[in-house]
């Protein structure tokens, strides 16, 4: 007798310890969430009025004939009204604000305030979250203090589960016999007897056993974390951990997250009716599921209610209108896990190196992307009918693919990402990892490293004419025009613009190989390239992405910035863990990227790319570059504009040939997009050191021979000027032209 | 696993904690010791300004409304800029160089606000970013002599502290 009296009290304080420690210790493991880049509105950003509600209804905003809480929007002609929830972001609070926003077609007219007639400057709207990095176990919730969760989601729990919380000491005898009478009552079983405080130990010690043991140890673990925890610990852990919901892999929960899932707006912002209906959940997630079973769902949330009068926490109006409100569950699928995989996986590679994989999958951290998710389902919705409509009929197995990348112009931000031609494929990652030869995107970094050199400027004649190389190996090399044909002597700036390779190679022998690879790495390029002649004509293996990067640092006129898809890391709390911000380094001068932009913005206007134009016709200008490889294997174009770079790749997985130039294949899908995106007109200002000079049109070697009847102007860098004898400027001196150029500066 | 991610936090509070000054009740003149204190503060309204103008938007400019103007017209940049003030008077230089960047993403061709990114940089000796911002500053200064000068001097003592 007094051994089990001596083993029952070991008993006792063992798990009074055990319980004790246990949730001292509770952390839940956290999911680390990712969001996209949130839109800011201001009079004139760039965004027209279904791209907002669009956002909104990512955002789980509820559209309303009147806007009174947060998450509430109408639409009203071309007039949005919001009421924002207000956000912490990673570099500070945004606060709730009511805000009118007018638009004119794709842009934002202005931005009010409430206060009649106050212009609002700035609104920066939440994230959306775009995907989830999940612990192993699946579990995933919100977690919320207390403080956060609305009274009528703890009076309804407390009336359908527990009534007696409050009072009893962990178990609750009266409350047991009351459910057998009322089970007995009803034959089936309608209350349970176990307390919250039971229930918060179930869903903690996770076990399947039914034993008498284990309900008396489960008992005894109530009273213990009540006499040292009080209410508000015991029933905040419970609205946190208890089990709502299963979404595929992903187990829901606590209420703040089934708030999320079931209705898609947060728990604060639910009524009474969608409250009750949360509530009812915990006897039966699967049951009552109200995406699954709406019918059983609705009976339930109706009894809550009813739990709810009978304890007096709500009216009987109250209760008799939340009955009759309709369920009305989220219809939208939530991109969650498997959201935008191709831009994840660059997500993901950049922050390996600073965060392990099992920091993202428990410590709840929030990771700010650089995505723009209205573009990213621009691309998403379009690329792949893009992608089909220039694919030629193939009559082998195996689709023509695509990959594209989108950079913002001067940040190095990655705004938007296909991996394949398929949208949400989560295989073979093309815009990161298909290595494909580059064929003419290499030129502007020819052209690039020429125009540096004092030796070469726009008007440099050079010679497209069959050409013999050769090679350390000993072999000949004999590059051809893509069309078979020769253009003699040719501007350097017409070389690029309609892209000859024999002019080219000619270029890239003057000015010596190397000084080409050197300027590819400038560019950003992180690969060694071995500086054999081929390379002038891009005998280098590219991924989209690394091409993207060139072309970036040509796009902000030679300042190289890192792409990166990732701006800052926090808690799960909202403290700064990491920021990534603009990095910015001069890698070649202004006044040289401004002559090489000037030959790019012709590829447009005159050259390869011009077929574009028509569509593109209030884009202009812009600037870019066809690439096509042998027997057309590879389609690229790589292009620009004032705000946003793009590179498209197609091909077929297995180097086959596509049919396809860059013109007829990657230009063709680059456009659309473009289009669909409403690309803006570069604007790029010319150098302090950049004047105008005519020449002929006709390039010559000889003065003599010049044609001023027909002449162009062009720009130079002021000690570049091409020589007296070939200009077509009669009566203008040198000096006069400085001068000139110096007014114009001051003006 | 949690102690790295609290190795972290440790270091990233370390970080901020070090410039961290108590709040006070006026934004403190920015306090730098080889650099002259930035001349832009609070930039007066695009239309008042040199160069470059705010980008273009395709449609025209709204008529004044008849209902009674705001005081004084702020735009995104100005609004961001005197947070930026505040951020740099409370000791949160990485707070106020995310302001820089958010109007920057706005727009990504004033030099005045690639100068200040870049005297912001400066202040936390990151003295190659302030280098590579400053010369940004100066390829859009334009004919703005006064940015260029300035970014130009910015530029000189952060080469040589590097």
């Amino acid at each position: 007798m007094v051994w089990g009296t001596l083993f029952g009290a070991a008993w006792f304080l063992w798990i009074d310890y055990r319980v004790r420690m246990d949730f001292q210790a509770l952390k839940w493991a956290l999911p680390a969430r990712i969001y996209a880049r949130p839109v800011e509105l201001y009079a004139g950003a760039h965004i027209g009025d279904e791209d907002l509600v669009d956002y909104l209804q990512r955002l789980g905003y509820r559209e309303t004939s009147r806007v009174d809480g947060p998450g509430e929007y109408q639409l009203e002609q071309s007039l949005v009204r919001l009421r924002t929830r207000g956000f912490e972001f990673w570099d500070g609070h945004e606060p709730s604000v009511y805000a009118e926003v007018d638009f004119s077609g794709r842009h934002v007219l202005s931005l009010r305030g409430n206060q009649a007639g106050l212009d609002l400057p700035l609104l920066r709207l939440e994230p959306v979250e775009i995907a989830q990095i999940n612990p192993e176990t699946g579990e995933d919730r919100l977690p919320v203090s207390i403080t956060d969760v609305p009274p009528e989601l703890i009076k309804a729990i407390i009336a359908v589960e527990d009534q007696r919380f409050y009072t009893h000491y962990g178990v609750d005898p009266i409350g047991i016999l009351r459910a057998l009478v009322a089970n007995v009552k009803e034959g089936s079983i309608v209350q349970g007897g176990s307390t919250l405080t039971q229930q918060l130990i179930k869903n903690l010690y996770l076990t399947q056993e039914r034993t008498l043991r284990r309900k008396i140890e489960e008992a005894l673990m109530a009273v213990a974390l009540e006499f040292h925890f009080s209410k508000d610990e015991i029933l905040t852990a419970y609205l946190n951990e208890v089990f709502l919901g299963q979404d595929g892999k992903r187990a829901i929960h606590g209420f703040a997250l089934a708030a999320e899932h079931y209705f898609g707006r947060p728990l604060k912002e639910l009524k009474l009716d969608e409250l009750a209906m949360l509530a009812g959940l915990p006897r039966g997630a699967s049951y009552y599921n109200p995406l699954r079973n709406p019918e059983r769902a609705v009976e339930r949330r109706n009894v809550v209610l009813a739990s709810m009068l009978e304890q007096n926490y709500i009216t009987a109006d109250e209760n008799a209108a939340a009955r009759k409100a309709e369920l009305q569950v989220t219809s939208r699928p939530v991109n969650r896990g498997a959201g935008y995989p191709a831009f994840m996986e660059l997500v993901y590679s950049n922050l390996e190196s600073d965060y392990a994989a099992d920091a993202l999958r428990t410590e709840g951290l929030r990771i700010f992307t650089t995505l723009d998710i209205n573009m990213q389902s621009v691309i998403e919705a379009e690329f792949e009918k893009s992608v089909k409509a220039v694919e030629r009929p193939s009559s082998t197995e195996g689709r023509l693919e695509g990959a594209m990348v989108i950079t913002d112009a001067s940040t190095g931000e990655v705004r938007a990402m296909a991996g394949s031609r398929q949208s949400g494929y989560t295989g073979f990652n093309r815009a990161l990892h298909a290595e494909r030869q580059i064929g003419s995107l290499i030129k502007p970094a020819v052209y690039l490293a020429a125009l540096e050199s004092p030796d070469f400027n726009l008007a440099t004649v050079l010679s497209d004419r069959p050409i013999e190389l050769k090679l350390d190996n000993g072999q000949l090399w004999e590059p051809h025009n893509y069309d078979d044909k020769m253009y003699g002597d040719v501007y350097l700036y017409d070389a690029l613009e309609r892209s000859m390779n024999l002019a080219t190679v000619d270029l890239g022998m003057q000015l010596g190989v190397d000084k080409v690879t050197k300027m590819l790495t400038r560019l950003g390029h992180k690969k060694s390239v071995q500086p054999f002649p081929s390379v002038l004509l891009g005998a280098v293996n590219m991924t989209p992405i690394e091409v993207a990067q060139l072309y970036q640092t040509l796009a902000s006129n030679g300042f190289r910035s890192p792409l990166r898809a990732v701006e800052a890391v926090t808690t799960a709390k909202g403290d700064p863990l990491a920021w990534y911000g603009i990095e910015t380094e001069q890698v070649v001068d202004p006044a040289s990227v401004y002559l090489l932009e000037y030959a790019m913005q012709g590829v447009f206007e005159r050259g390869t790319g011009k077929t574009a134009v028509p569509r593109l016709e209030r884009s202009m200008p812009l600037a870019g570059k066809t690439g096509t490889t042998n027997d057309m294997r590879d389609s690229w174009f790589a292009g620009f504009g004032d705000d946003l770079v793009g590179v498209v790749w197609l091909g077929y997985d297995d180097n086959r040939e596509s049919g396809l130039t860059g013109a007829t294949g990657a230009l063709r899908v680059w456009t659309d997009m473009m289009a669909l995106l409403d690309i803006q007109p570069r604007q790029t200002l010319p150098p302090a050191d950049i004047m105008m000079d005519t020449v002929p049109l006709q390039a010559v070697r000889d003065p003599s021979e010049r044609n001023c009847a027909v002449s162009e102007s062009l720009p130079f860098q002021s000690d570049r000027m091409p020589d007296v004898a070939y200009s077509c400027e009669v009566n203008d001196s040198f000096f006069e032209r400085i001068i000139d150029r110096f007014r114009s500066q001051g003006q | 696993m949690m102690l790295r991610v609290l190795l972290l936090v440790v270091v990233a509070t370390l970080g901020a904690c070090t410039s961290v000054r108590p709040p006070q009740e006026e934004p403190a003149p920015v306090e730098d010791r080889s650099v002259q204190p930035p001349t832009v503060t609070v930039l007066p309204p695009p239309e008042s300004r040199p160069l470059p103008p705010e980008p273009p938007i395709s449609t025209p400019v709204p008529e004044p409304e008849p209902v009674p103007p705001p005081p004084r017209a702020a735009t995104p940049s100005s609004t961001l800029l005197a947070s930026v003030d505040n951020a740099m008077a409370a000791g949160q230089l990485e707070q106020a160089a995310a302001l820089c960047e958010r109007a920057l993403r706005i727009s990504p061709r004033d030099g005045h606000l690639w100068y200040r990114l870049a005297t912001i940089r400066f202040q936390q000796e990151r003295f190659n970013d302030a280098a590579g911002l400053a010369r940004r500053a100066m390829s859009f200064a334009g004919p703005d002599a006064k940015l260029a000068q300035d970014s130009q001097r910015l530029l000189q003592q952060a080469e040589s502290r590097n």
